[in-house]
């Protein structure tokens, strides 16, 4: 009986470790006449912008039977600890699908290989100095480089009710001639009657947001000081956005409170109900606002308002090249050819963004009238490199001191004052921290 | 070989003990081996960081500083001000947790008509992928094409709300945790013999006192263990908070583990989050010892 | 007349516990439209299974289902094989061994496991585990195997002692005695175990996350989440359907192994 049972013991020790050990490793690829493979970590998840990304892989892989790439979906939600593991474990995936934001961090961590050297030419050429500004950071060793390709952008526009937007009477915004702050706010009020608020503010995650805003006016909330440390400033061109989103929620009360807590897409079945006009919000939200209007309603794509200038903090989706992969000549071959011009306005129209390929802008698919592809690529011309982008200890700042903050802010707990001395004090404090 | 067993273990012949023990080997063995090979490793080391200043990063020489990370937290008014609203949220959640599913158990355990189905749909928060898991709640709370506020006939902003995002998060947390416990619970009511009642009808006891004087006193060890860990899982989770409300708003839900993930992952200080993590870990097992210390003695 | 208060009861606890099923069947049926309505309809007005296709059309769902049930199979059938005779003697021998892992498992369970994935991570490298399923299968029977541990050895510290020794007493041998006596009245916390660890591994994703790096073995979580964007925006029409998919299995599995839960029972009754 002991025996028996000792024995069924070892076999599942056995089975167990069988388990553990029976597993084929990974096949290292390359040998000679072997074909070189890649990992393409992609993070497309609209059904066109899926479709797109499998063809041009497929097409890719059909004219280089010497460069086969395997296409990986990953999501947005998740990639951040994907990645922060893969890349410890130095098995993250060759070409990396990302925004710039999250660039910053990798590049500095020194997991990602920089570019400047391997860049085509006519890859270079074709976008523009200040989409690669968003994807040129300080590496792991201090030095600067490029980290990534931008190819799809996003941009700030207004979505509006046009129903409401004519009754309102007031002028429509044209990309040459948008509105400035105070004409927006006197529409937003103009459209305020009867239970319908003027404008909506989605602010479950109020720092980008108001950081890219606050551009109109000037505002940086970093400053960079002689010995190179960066502290946060908190100045009247920072606060001017703060002050007039806030008027607009408690004393034109035009701004819908109960959009504040809500994320991009939330506001949009008040919206179709006509709770609201006006929905400022990125350009890709169109896709969403096309494929769930309900029929017969009518909406318009309005330029962002400006304050002393229209620019806005530019966010860039990137193709990056992981440090430790054994085939960056190639990966960088494959992302060359992923985002060429024609390939670059196919994603672009699959992800509702704006392409940062020249080229491609002309595309006539994405400056055609309908759905506001028009006034959406013309905001392309208004991005810059938000400062933000290229602050060291940025991402802590704006979880730990300025996320909460600026929600007390525009839930009316505290007051200005308070929320900028809060964003400075303890903001500080972190920045400290990653001072070199 | 056999016939050695048979003898029903008079106390403690040298002889016995140590067959005994070559005994209890055995049966640990097979246990053993996927912990030492992916557990008792991994988390020496993760205790080990929290004496170094390791940074998840690639560029980044790690080095021992002993008890810096120690008394940073200390002063890190952040972190103890989200371990509060962590104490007040497992607490809360796990006592929740216990009483709903307790109750649940009981009703199942009856002889009612419909509980197999009802067994069956008691596990759906379990059985859910908890990518849905938290979209749902979302449009549950949508302060306007919610269920919620669709039901109540209310217009509240549950999420954003500086005092209701809690609550609303803890209604999640209950809700999410129940078939566990429910689970859990009926298999140990279903554990208790069944002659231990019949002794009792004869007395012509009332429903209150058997369940006050059998039912729990039996379930007592299933109780503790589950609650328990209840406790431990409700006091690590921020999945939920970190789709709900990413631990807004103004703070209200920031959870200490979605803070000690936030400086591992986001900020990759790693060795100041196993700091973090490690007295989390010890506040949890002083409270769990403490716990299960009271619970074991009242037991005797 | 007595009964109706329990119906009631169970009746709430079932709508709050169970609602979410009832959502998701009307979600996948529902166009985009009808979804973003401010007041939500239970009953889609135009149901459509345009979400279904989509959902099976773009992922592998069948295959990624596939691949979840043989790990999450495999992984709780091995948790509970090698937890059971641990839990039995964590329970009823005291010693210093069954101490520390008493102990140990509580410490496993507290410290935050987000900690320890990276040097998991590692280790699994090193072992070449990574991107197999026999690895995620080690690695979820690792992380399922102190609860088992916990919940079994309370379950074998609820049976009473004297039942065995009465056993014992009348010849039977110990180990004759434990499957005699202590393991039908173990039946219905085995089987609670084994949905756990089969429903903790179905729906695992951290883990699977990291360690699954290729398409063909990719499992059914991963394949879900491929339905959200960016801030939580979501394709909430197919990820209903493909949830569906997902949530079905396990209620089907939760439904069979809840009668043996009965059986079990009947056995201990009998043998009692």
């Amino acid at each position: 009986m002991r025996i028996r049972s000792a024995l069924a013991v070892a076999a599942i020790v056995t089975l167990a470790a069988a388990c553990g050990g029976g597993g084929g490793g990974g096949e290292t690829p390359s040998g000679d006449g072997q074909p070189v493979k890649l990992d393409f970590l992609s993070l497309a998840w609209q059904k066109e912008s899926v479709a797109a990304n499998k063809e041009i892989v497929a097409e890719w892989n059909k004219s280089h039977p010497d460069i086969q790439v395997t296409y990986v979906q990953g999501s947005w939600d998740n990639v951040n600890d994907q990645l922060v593991t893969q890349f410890a474990g130095g098995t993250a995936p060759d070409v990396i699908h990302n925004d710039s934001p999250a660039l910053a961090g990798f590049a500095s961590d020194g997991y990602l290989l920089d570019l400047t050297a391997k860049l085509p030419a006519e890859l270079k050429s074709d976008i523009p100095q200040a989409a690669w500004d968003t994807v040129t950071f300080m590496g792991g060793e201090g030095e600067q480089g490029v980290y990534g390709v931008p190819f799809l952008q996003e941009s700030q526009v207004i979505i509006a009710n046009k129903k409401l937007l004519d009754a309102s009477g007031v002028r429509v915004p044209t990309p040459d001639n948008p509105w400035t702050w105070d004409e927006f706010s006197e529409a937003a009020k103009k459209m305020t009657k009867d239970g319908t608020y003027g404008v909506a503010w989605a602010m479950k995650s109020p720092v980008n947001r108001t950081l890219n805003l606050a551009l109109n006016f000037g505002g940086t909330f970093f400053q960079t000081g002689a010995d190179g440390n960066t502290t946060v400033k908190v100045g009247p061109e920072e606060r001017e956005v703060l002050q007039r989103i806030h008027d607009q929620l408690y004393k034109d009360k035009s701004a819908d409170p109960a959009a504040l807590g809500q994320g991009t897409a939330d506001p949009l079945p008040a919206f179709f109900q006509g709770k609201f006009a006006m929905l400022p919000t990125g350009v890709y939200l169109r896709q969403q606002v096309t494929e769930q209007a309900p029929d017969g309603f009518e909406w318009v794509t309005l330029p962002a308002p400006k304050g002393v200038t229209a620019e806005q903090g530019a966010v860039s989706q990137t193709l990056s090249i992981a440090q430790d992969s054994e085939h960056p000549d190639q990966a960088m071959q494959f992302i060359a050819y992923f985002l060429n011009a024609e390939n670059q306005a196919k994603l672009a129209k699959g992800d509702w963004l704006l392409p940062t390929s020249q080229k491609a802008e002309s595309d006539p698919a994405i400056t055609t009238k309908e759905n506001g592809w028009d006034v959406a690529t013309a905001s392309a011309k208004n991005l810059v490199v938000a400062p933000f982008l290229k602050v060291n200890g940025y991402d802590e700042w704006r979880s730990k001191v300025a996320t909460p903050v600026l929600q007390e802010y525009y839930a009316n707990k505290i007051s200005l004052d308070d929320a900028a001395k809060r964003l400075v004090e303890e903001g500080n404090q972190v920045l400290e921290r990653y001072h070199r | 070989m056999t016939a050695t067993v048979t003898q029903p273990a008079p106390r403690a012949s040298r002889r016995e003990t140590s067959r005994q023990r070559r005994e209890m080997w055995l049966l640990m063995l097979p246990a053993m081996v996927p912990v030492l090979l992916f557990s008792v490793g991994p988390l020496l080391y993760g205790i080990g960081l929290a004496f170094t200043d390791a940074r998840n990063t690639r560029v980044h020489q790690t080095s021992f500083v002993g008890l810096e990370n120690f008394t940073r937290m200390l002063a890190d008014e952040q972190f103890w001000s989200s371990f509060q609203i962590g104490a007040i949220w497992s607490v809360t959640v796990t006592a929740l947790q216990f009483l709903a599913a307790l109750g649940l158990a009981l009703l199942l355990n009856m002889n009612l008509r419909f509980r197999s189905v009802a067994r069956v749909l008691a596990v759906v928060p379990w059985a859910m992928p908890p990518v849905v898991i938290g979209l749902m709640w979302k449009l549950v709370y949508h302060p306007d094409a919610g269920i919620l506020n669709d039901l109540l006939g209310t217009d509240v902003n549950w999420l954003a709300d500086f005092s209701l995002a809690l609550p609303a998060i803890i209604v999640v947390g209950v809700w999410t945790g129940m078939p566990q416990t429910t689970v859990v619970l009926l298999a140990g009511l279903q554990n208790v013999p069944k002659e231990l009642y019949e002794a009792v009808e004869v007395d012509g006891a009332g429903r209150w006192r058997r369940f006050w004087n059998i039912t729990l006193p039996q379930l007592r060890p299933v109780i503790v263990a589950i609650t328990s860990l209840d406790f431990v899982w409700n006091f690590n989770q921020f999945g939920l908070v970190y789709v709900l409300t990413q631990g807004g708003p103004g703070g209200r839900t920031r959870l200490p583990m979605l803070f000690a993930y936030e400086e591992a992952f986001r900020y990759r200080a790693a060795g100041y989050a196993s700091m973090l993590g490690l007295a989390m870990a010890i506040v949890v097992l002083a409270v769990l010892g403490l716990y299960l210390w009271r619970q074991m003695r009242e037991a005797r | 007349m007595r009964r109706v208060p329990p119906y009631l009861a169970l009746f709430a606890y079932v709508v709050f516990l169970a609602f979410p099923l009832l959502w998701l069947l009307s979600t996948a049926l529902k166009t985009p439209q009808e979804m973003a309505l401010t007041s939500p309809t239970w009953i889609p007005r135009e149901p459509t299974l345009a979400n279904f296709a989509d959902a099976f059309g773009e992922q592998d769902l069948v295959g990624a289902a596939l691949r979840s049930l043989v790990v999450a199979l495999s992984s709780s059938l091995i948790t509970v094989l090698i937890s059971l005779p641990a839990a039995y003697a964590m329970a009823r021998y005291r010693s210093l061994v069954s101490r520390i892992a008493v102990g140990w498992v509580l410490v496993s369970q507290v410290f935050p496991f987000i900690l320890i994935v990276i040097p998991l991570f590692l280790i699994m490298r090193d072992l070449e585990l990574v991107n197999t399923l026999p690895g995620l299968v080690a690695v979820h029977v690792t992380f399922t195997l102190p609860f088992a541990l916990w919940m079994l050895q309370g379950y074998v510290r609820a049976v009473p002692r004297e039942l065995e020794e009465a056993a014992a007493v009348d010849g039977a041998g110990r180990l004759r005695s434990i499957a005699s006596v202590v393991a039908p009245l173990l039946a219905p916390g085995v089987v609670a175990t084994l949905l756990f660890a089969f429903i903790s591994s179905w729906n695992e994703f951290l883990f699977a996350l990291v360690f699954l790096q290729d398409p063909d073995v990719m499992t059914l979580p991963l394949t879900l989440v491929r339905f959200t964007g960016p801030e939580g925006v979501a394709r909430l029409g197919p990820l209903a359907a493909a949830s569906l998919m997902a949530t079905i299995p396990s209620l089907i599995f939760f439904a069979i192994i809840q009668r043996r839960l009965k059986s079990g029972l009947m056995a201990g009754a009998v043998k009692g």
